[in-house]
C-alpha cells in the first residue's frame, strides 16, 4: 500500500521535475543615437549542433586551427595554459597614448579590459571562465582550440556576462543565461 | 440506398485521408498587408508538403545549378534546422530600427519571419519539418552529395 502511494506520488512529481534549463547565448547591440537595436538569442545546444557542421578555412569539426591565425609566433595554447595554472593576479598592463590594456585572472575567470583612447574611449571587457579555457585546450592538438568543447563547458557553467563593449554611441553585450528572451 | 451511403462515406474517407496527407508536413502561411489606403491584403496558405515534392519532381538539370550553389552550405543548414527543431519556442533574431522591425522566431514547430516597415507588414511561417525535407531533397539532388 505504501509502495503504491509512493509510486503515485512519484507519478505526480515526475512531470514537474524538469531537466536542466536550456542555456541561451544572447547578443545585444544598441545604438540609441540611431534608434537601432539588434537582439540575437541562440541556444547553446543549437550552436553545438551547428559548429561541427562548419568546415571552412581554419574551422573543422568544431576545432579552430591557430597556425594561420596571425598570432605572430605567439604560442596561444601555451599562453592560455600558463594563465590557467597561475594564481590570481594582474598579468599584463599596457598604457600608451592609444589604449590601456589589462589582463587579470580573478575568481576563476580571465578578464581582459581594453580602453581604446583613439575611438572615443571605447571600453571593451571580455570575461572567459577558466573552465572554458580548460575545455579549449583539453582535447585539441597543439595548434588547435576546441571550440565545441568550450561551448559544452559554457552550457555547464552558470549565467555569465562574457563581453561588453561600450562606445560613444554603441553598446554591445554578449552573455549566457537560461532565459529565452532579453526582456 | 445503403450502397450510395457507403460510396459517399468512402469518398469522404478518401478526401479526409488526402487532406491529412497534404497537411502532414504542416502549412506554409504568407501574409502581406500594405499600409496605404486601399492597400492589398494578401494571405496565402499552402500545404508545406508541396515544397519537398516539387524539389523531388523538378527536372535534375534545372535543379543542378541551385544544388551546386547551395551544396557546400547544406550540412550547416541541416544542422541549424535540426538544432532549431529540437529547441523551444523563442525569438532568435530581432532587429529594430526607427522605421523597420524584423523578427525571426520559432513558434510551434514553425519558423516565423515578421517584417514590419513603413510600407507593409509581412509574415511568413513555414514548418521546420517541411524545410528539412526540402533540404534533404536538395541534398539528394546535389551532384557531389555533402
Amino acid at each position: 500500500m505504501l509502495g503504491l502511494l509512493a509510486a503515485g506520488m512519484m507519478a505526480l512529481v515526475t512531470p514537474t521535475m524538469a531537466g536542466p534549463a536550456e542555456k541561451y547565448l544572447h547578443v545585444n547591440v544598441e545604438d540609441p543615437a540611431k534608434g537601432q537595436k539588434v537582439n540575437v538569442n541562440v541556444t547553446l545546444a543549437m550552436a553545438q549542433k551547428i559548429l561541427p557542421a562548419i568546415n571552412n578555412h581554419d574551422l573543422h569539426d568544431g576545432k579552430i586551427s591557430l597556425h594561420n591565425a596571425g598570432t605572430n609566433g605567439v604560442d596561444v595554447r601555451a599562453l592560455l595554459d600558463a594563465v590557467r595554472s597561475a594564481p590570481d593576479n594582474e598579468f599584463l598592463t599596457i598604457r600608451d597614448k592609444d589604449s590601456d590594456v589589462r589582463v587579470v585572472k580573478a575568481n576563476g575567470n580571465v578578464i581582459v579590459h581594453v580602453i581604446d583612447k583613439q575611438n572615443k574611449d571605447q571600453r571593451v571587457e571580455v570575461t572567459i571562465p577558466l573552465k572554458i579555457v580548460d575545455a579549449l585546450l583539453a582535447t585539441a592538438k597543439n595548434d588547435e582550440l576546441d571550440l565545441a568543447a568550450a561551448l559544452r563547458a559554457l552550457s555547464d557553467a552558470g549565467d555569465i556576462l562574457l563581453v561588453t563593449v561600450e562606445g560613444s554611441s554603441q553598446k554591445v553585450r554578449v552573455w549566457v543565461d537560461s532565459r529565452n528572451t532579453q526582456e | 440506398m445503403i450502397l450510395v451511403a457507403k460510396i459517399v462515406m468512402g469518398m469522404a474517407g478518401v478526401g479526409l485521408a488526402g487532406a491529412g496527407v497534404l497537411c502532414s508536413e504542416g502549412l506554409v502561411c504568407v501574409k502581406v498587408i500594405e499600409k496605404r489606403p486601399q492597400g492589398h491584403h494578401l494571405s496565402v496558405i499552402a500545404p508545406a508538403i508541396v515544397a519537398p515534392i516539387a524539389v523531388h519532381l523538378a527536372p535534375q538539370r534545372d535543379l543542378a545549378q541551385a544544388a551546386r550553389e547551395i551544396g557546400p552550405y547544406l550540412p550547416v543548414i541541416r544542422a541549424a534546422l535540426i538544432g532549431l527543431r529540437d529547441t523551444g519556442d523563442a525569438a532568435f533574431v530581432e532587429v529594430r530600427e526607427p522605421n523597420e522591425r524584423v523578427r525571426v522566431s520559432k513558434s510551434g514547430g514553425s519558423v516565423v519571419v515578421d517584417v514590419d516597415d513603413a510600407g507593409e507588414m509581412v509574415r511568413v511561417s513555414a514548418p521546420i519539418r517541411a524545410i528539412l525535407s526540402t533540404v534533404d531533397e536538395l541534398s539528394a539532388a546535389t551532384p557531389n552529395r555533402f
